[in-house]
């Protein structure tokens, strides 16, 4: 659903409580979100202001990572299933102001940890174009929330593809700004040099217009940008006559799938005959290969470090013990399960001191060394594109995953050099794999938000995929 | 066996800032528990730190003082650990690039001057409060977040002696600053000793020892002096010092072995992914030199240069508030000696600390300044300014309390006497016409002391007086 379809509601108590209702009916199926939240007193805040607000009365949810006052925030997770947020973060702050209203928080892979959204607490997110299949993650209530027809815009994070991905599974717009673009202040963390703010729409224009309102300096996060924040909306013309696309090779070579290559292919013929520059861009074979690896040594690292602070003594589920140490250890064995845990050894380890050099500081370099290829990629090209993920989304039920195989560590997961860089990267769109939805990334220049959007629109013009939605029978 | 002390200092400092380092929460000392909090400090998920620019501006301040090296590119790092008093589970502090290093310090003491070398000075954030009631721990996080500079020494320091002078001349630096309010006793500067010994004439150190939890200047010359003979009787024994850390018990009047060293944490630094390195401006560097505030060195050498004495100057130097306290009283004063004696002998009995230094008495330094200069000129006597001051205390003006207690008039025999003295002298023919028997002439010798006594002295005591010298100078 487009900002615009769901303005021709006059009502913004119908467009809320009908969106709440879609949200509880498609629950059973989806199992998108993790908690609601009463509108009553968002749409009394509302009433008085200016009707000409952009997001005035627009239903949306949150990933379950984003703190609003006096809300439940669980990160999807166990140790936080009682935690109500005493704050609110930046961005909701600016929601609030621009007119939306919150209607609930959705379902993530713990902590954002994961690009399944198997391992949330409430259990998998559902891909509603095939039940059986899931909806990617980590933001994949999010995405599914959307994709269905629900809410026109959804927050997600994305640390490694978490927004992009599982946009590109359910067939509309994931978005994630140049880092710094989006304040993270009140966002629950997984790596902090690795998080940005993202979020999901139907369509580009209405990422552009959401861009504008969440975009921009914000003094509670020193990472952010003081950079004006420009009008996306005006930039997203479609034009990409003269632009230089650079399609990644390492990628599109290790593809499979031939369904998805031959649409790939078609989209790239298309933007040539609009007069689009295409080239191909071959990254470092080795570098892409190291990039799986690399991001596990520097999110976990960070991450094992950004959740020390839950040791249930000032807020989380406590678990009794004798004295502070043994709640602390209690709670935390408790409240993370294996995964979380292994996750925390493996950047514990990474940090030791015996091992910092080897591991921790290694990885720091390779990142280094992929954002300088990245870099250099696009001095030549204003844009580089390569599929999402070879194929549509993956079955819930555990398929066999070749660990080492180009496919997997490229195809699959390149889209973190996106993090690497903190450069602009967004998924619209593109084809099916059978009845699965496919996406193609963009990433451009930092900071050049308003050009990758209007290059997107141009390739949403052209596919015509916009607005699509999934509808799920009760 | 002679054995030369080996010591160097590492030294806490809570910056006297308006709010925490990372977190826009007050910094109030002695406010009620856990209500000088905000999410940041309590790490809450997904806040995050934004540095405060002030704190920033007084650790420059304190590298400065120090001759530290400034390195203008600002970072912090991670300190990984988990302990209750620490709410996100790390400290952000400045592990790989401390923002000043090399420095020193000039210490003198009866051993001469000695430089005591200054390893580095980092800023960090404090951890929260911890008190066991019984069977409970109570948590104050108030402290939490509260900005912190370490400055660490090198083990240049050769005697208890010294430790007290390397610690009470940089305390009375920092507070000059207005970097920190110094309070040891409140826990607001706290210093951890490390001391060793070794056989003189050798290069190897020995075990160490780290002192904790001192609480005032003075006792460290206490706690250093009673480790040091513990240490050396027990190498004498031919025992070993066990590695430990120790705390100075007042009452006791020695160390008490708090706990033994084990093998170190691993405190996995890494480098904060929240604060971007920031680039300080040289400009902006210099700008905080040139506003830096005056040290104890140079006041005391303006105030030597103002005539006053060695122990007036030390005096007042090692009391920042009542050095402030006199560079005002002196604006416009007559007699500056007269205005240090009463700032270290008056004030200093009439006014608590406290009041000195958050300036909550009700005396006016404007007539404090009046009485002084009246003095100076002896328009009252010394035992009348002790009449008025307790007035002055009050907060009242020197000319209503003059008025009111009549002190106007002088009746200090020993001022009318020199005044009598000085007009006879001046006035010999008078001196004859009186005993000539000319009524006349002690009338205007009372008039002539009148004038100049600016109309002050008591008439009556002056005529009087003026008489049984008269008689006395009889031709």
């Amino acid at each position: 659903m487009s900002y615009q379809s769901i303005m021709k509601n006059i009502s913004i108590h119908d467009r809320v409580f009908e969106a709440l209702k879609k949200a509880h009916d498609v629950q059973p199926k989806l199992n998108a979100m993790v908690s609601f939240i009463d509108p009553t007193s968002q749409l009394e805040a509302l009433k008085p202001k200016d009707n000409t607000l952009p997001l005035y009365g627009i239903p949306v949810v949150l990933k379950d990572l984003v703190n609003m006052k006096d809300t439940i925030t669980t990160g999807s997770s166990k140790i936080l299933a009682n935690y109500v947020s005493p704050y609110d973060a930046t961005i909701v702050k600016k929601l609030k102001e621009a007119g939306a209203i919150i209607i609930g928080k959705a379902s993530c892979d713990t902590f954002g940890m994961g690009g399944t959204n198997k391992t949330a607490a409430t259990g998998p997110v559902y891909n509603p174009y095939d039940l059986s299949r899931m909806s990617g993650g980590s933001s994949g209530g999010s995405a599914v929330l959307v994709a269905s027809g629900v809410v026109p815009m959804a927050i997600g994070t994305d640390t490694g593809d978490s927004v992009r991905k599982p946009a590109a599974y359910s067939g509309i717009v994931g978005i994630k700004p140049t880092y710094g673009r989006i304040s993270r202040y009140g966002i629950i963390p997984y790596a902090s040099s690795l998080d940005h703010v993202g979020f999901f729409t139907n369509n580009v224009l209405d990422a552009a217009l959401t861009l504008e309102i969440l975009a921009g300096r914000d003094d509670l996060d020193m990472t952010s940008s003081q950079r004006p924040v420009e009008k996306y909306t005006e930039a997203c013309v479609g034009n990409v006559s003269g632009q230089r696309f650079g399609i990644i090779s390492n990628v599109t070579d290790a593809i499979q799938n031939k369904q998805t290559m031959r649409q790939f292919d078609d989209l790239c013929q298309k933007l040539k005959d609009q007069g689009a520059i295409i080239t191909k861009i071959h990254l470092n074979d080795d570098l892409m290969k190291a990039m799986l690896p690399t991001y596990y040594v520097i999110a976990n690292a960070e991450a094992t470090a950004n959740h020390s602070n839950l040791d249930s003594l000032r807020f989380g589920v406590q678990v009794e013990g004798k004295d502070n140490e043994a709640i602390m250890m209690a709670s935390r064995t408790e409240g993370f399960g294996p995964l979380l845990r292994k996750r925390f050894v493996i950047g514990s380890y990474a940090l030791f001191t015996e091992n910092q050099e080897i591991i921790f500081r290694k990885a720091q370099k390779v990142r280094r060394l992929i954002v300088e290829d990245v870099q250099k990629a696009l001095s030549s090209v204003d844009c580089l594109i390569a599929p999402a993920s070879g194929n549509g989304a993956p079955l819930i039920e555990d398929s066999q995953i070749d660990l080492l195989s180009s496919e997997y560590l490229v195809a699959e997961n390149y889209m973190a050099f996106g993090n690497f860089s903190g450069y602009p990267s967004m998924t619209v769109p593109f084809g099916f794999d059978g009845i699965l939805p496919l996406g193609v990334n963009l990433t451009c220049r930092p900071f050049e938000e308003g050009r990758m959007l209007n290059l997107a629109q141009g390739i949403e013009d052209l596919t015509g995929l916009k607005d699509l939605i999934c509808e799920v029978k009760p | 066996m002679k054995y030369e002390v080996v010591i160097g200092i590492e030294i806490h400092c809570e910056l006297k800032t308006k709010s925490k380092m990372f977190s826009g929460a007050p910094v109030v000392y002695g406010a009620q528990p856990n209500t000088c909090v905000n999410e940041i400090d309590l790490g809450h998920p997904g806040t995050l730190p934004s540095l405060n620019k002030e704190a920033v501006v007084k650790a420059i301040q304190a590298c400065m003082a120090l001759h530290c090296e400034i390195d203008p590119l600002v970072r912090f790092d991670r300190k990984n650990y988990y302990y209750a008093d620490l709410p996100k589970g790390f400290q952000i502090t400045q592990q790989f690039h401390p923002i000043g290093t090399h420095g020193y310090l000039d210490i003198e003491t009866s051993d001469g001057l000695q430089r005591i070398r200054i390893n580095r000075l980092h800023m960090e954030e404090d951890t929260a409060k911890q008190y066991h009631v019984e069977e409970e721990s109570w948590i104050d996080f108030n402290r939490a977040g509260t900005p912190l500079i370490e400055i660490v020494t090198e083990a240049d320091i050769r005697s208890a002696k010294q430790a007290m002078a390397f610690v009470d001349k940089l305390r009375n630096i920092l507070v000059y600053l207005d970097v920190t309010d110094g309070k040891m006793e409140e826990g607001s500067l706290r210093c951890d000793i490390n001391i060793s010994l070794r056989p003189e004439n050798t290069d190897a150190y020995g075990t160490k020892t780290e002192i904790k939890n001192i609480n005032s200047i003075s006792n460290i010359e206490k706690a250093v002096a009673s480790e040091i003979t513990r240490q050396s009787a027990l190498l004498e024994a031919g025992e070993e010092v066990q590695q430990a850390t120790r705390r100075y018990d007042d009452v006791a009047k020695d160390t008490i072995m708090m706990r033994l060293k084990e093998g170190s944490v691993d405190y996995k630094y890494f480098p904060e992914p929240n604060i971007p390195p920031i680039q300080l401006a040289q400009s902006w560097i210099d700008q905080i030199k040139v506003d830096l505030p005056e040290l104890p060195d140079a006041r005391a050498q303006r105030y030597s240069s103002l005539g006053l004495n060695e122990y007036d100057i030390k005096q007042l130097v090692q009391n920042k508030a009542l050095s402030d306290f006199f560079d005002i009283l002196i604006i416009g004063v007559k007699n500056i000696k007269l205005a240090a004696n009463w700032s270290c002998g008056e004030i200093l009995g009439a006014l608590s600390q406290k009041q000195l230094e958050q300036k909550s008495y009700a005396l006016k330094i404007s007539e404090l300044r009046a009485m002084i200069n009246a003095l100076s000129d002896q328009i009252i006597s010394s035992k009348q300014a002790k009449e008025i001051f307790p007035y002055l205390l009050k907060g009242e003006s020197y000319d209503h309390v003059v008025t009111s207690l009549d002190v106007s008039q002088v009746s200090d025999e020993s001022i009318l006497k020199q005044l009598v003295e000085e007009v006879l002298n001046e006035n010999s023919q008078s001196i004859i016409d009186y005993h000539a028997g000319k009524d006349r002439a002690l009338g205007f010798l009372v008039g002539q002391l009148m004038k100049k006594s600016k109309g002050q002295a008591n008439p009556a005591l002056s005529s009087a007086l003026l008489k049984t010298e008269l008689d006395h100078r009889k031709p």
